[in-house]
């Protein structure tokens, strides 16, 4: 479970995993061609981070456009949180989206539905 | 035990009877005692393994009814996941063609003064054209050129130019329909088409576009400036390609340049 950071590119995110810091953190749009590429060692590493680690995680979103498979691999990220939340774990989503793009956090709300976990829609600028 | 065999009314079950008569010791010399008891015993244990073997099947069928359940559980948590990724999905969808619309709508405009702009005056003259040439009314365009707007720019500064710019612009734009054109062409020169308009009527509307401009001075920050504008006019003839309609509606702009400006020239 090594720290890692892949840059942004065109079509995917910046993504960047802190253990010390219990953060993970994935801003941009998200078009990957091969989506299991991209996000399976982000599902490593939080797997990993749920399993050993006990400190509380939070997930730092700036995400703007997602394609289908990227909606679903957050969907398996969340998944995941509420499964750690359920057991007792503290875990945290922290979504910030522009102002000027309101409907970001529409969307955002959409994907907080059916998750317990403190999950917050941020307006930034 | 009981062996579940229905019971006539008044009689004790008949495992009971069986149990009575053979610990009676009144039969204990009667030959058919042994028989019985041996058959009873047989009996029995046959009656045992039948209870055994539907507590099994029981078990085995409540185990079956449970992993359905489990799978129906799944299946319908798996449906509700789909839904949730096919409505966010959309959701992005819907917003990119948004972003498609909007950016193709300023692909059309001049960033400056919000006019359409030159490729979709373009577009819509290229449209009129082909519609004019299927028999289709006639149009009348104009290309308007701001008069010695060099000198503005060099005296009072560019973006003071930039603010008559989108003064005239504003003024010219208020006085066409809605279903004209009224165009950022380049520079200061502003492209005017009028849809469905006769050749004969092309004088009266120049005129009075010349006049929204030129009649009355204009208020740009603390100054007050009174700005003209030349009109090339003219309408398309019969089987004449856009083009050439445009280098002659070009050629009057020139020459009511040349006659002195504040002017209209009709295109030959």
């Amino acid at each position: 479970m090594n720290d890692f950071e892949i840059p942004a590119t065109e079509s995917t995110p910046l993504i960047r995993t802190d253990r010390t810091a219990g953060r993970l953190e994935m801003s941009g749009d998200s078009y990957p061609e091969n989506s299991f590429e991209l996000f399976q060692p982000v599902i490593d590493w939080l797997a990993g981070f749920l399993d050993q680690v006990l400190q509380p995680l939070t997930l730092e979103l700036k995400l703007m456009y997602l394609n289908t498979s990227s909606v679903r691999a957050m969907m398996d990220i969340f998944d995941a949180l509420q499964d750690a939340h359920e057991r007792g774990q503290a875990v945290t989503v922290n979504w910030r989206y522009d102002r000027d793009n309101e409907r970001v956090a529409d969307l955002a709300a959409e994907f907080k539905e059916d998750y317990t976990f403190p999950f917050e829609i941020i307006p930034g600028s | 035990m009981n062996s579940g065999f229905p019971l006539p009314p008044g009689e004790r079950p008949l495992t009971e009877r069986i149990d009575a008569l053979l610990s009676d010791a009144e039969h204990r010399d009667n030959p058919l005692r042994a028989p019985l008891a041996e058959l009873y015993d047989a009996f029995s244990d046959h009656l045992c393994q039948l209870e055994r073997i539907t507590r099994i099947s029981d078990h085995y069928q409540a185990a079956e009814r449970d992993r359905g359940a489990g799978h129906a559980v799944n299946y319908r948590r798996q449906l509700r996941r789909l839904e949730k990724i096919v409505r966010i999905s959309d959701q992005y969808q819907g917003m990119l063609r948004e972003l498609n619309q909007r950016l193709e709508w300023l692909s059309h405009r001049d960033a400056l003064t919000g006019l359409p702009n030159r490729r979709h005056a373009l577009k819509r003259l290229r449209e009129e054209h082909l519609r004019a040439q299927r028999g289709g009314r006639s149009f009348v365009i104009m290309i308007i050129d701001i008069d010695h707007f060099k000198d503005i720019n060099d005296t009072w500064g560019h973006e003071f130019g930039d603010h008559a710019l989108t003064a005239v612009a504003a003024r010219l734009a208020a006085s066409v329909r809605e279903y004209d054109v009224c165009a950022r062409w380049g520079g200061e020169e502003f492209l005017v088409m009028l849809s469905d308009t006769e050749p004969c009527t092309a004088g009266d509307n120049a005129e009075r576009l010349r006049a929204c401009v030129g009649s009355d001075p204009f208020i740009i920050g603390e100054r007050q400036l009174r700005i003209t504008v030349s009109l090339g006019v003219g309408s398309c003839r019969p089987g004449e390609e856009l083009a050439e309609l445009m280098k002659r509606v070009d050629d009057a702009l020139y020459l009511a340049k040349h006659e002195g400006r504040d002017r209209i020239a009709f295109a030959r």
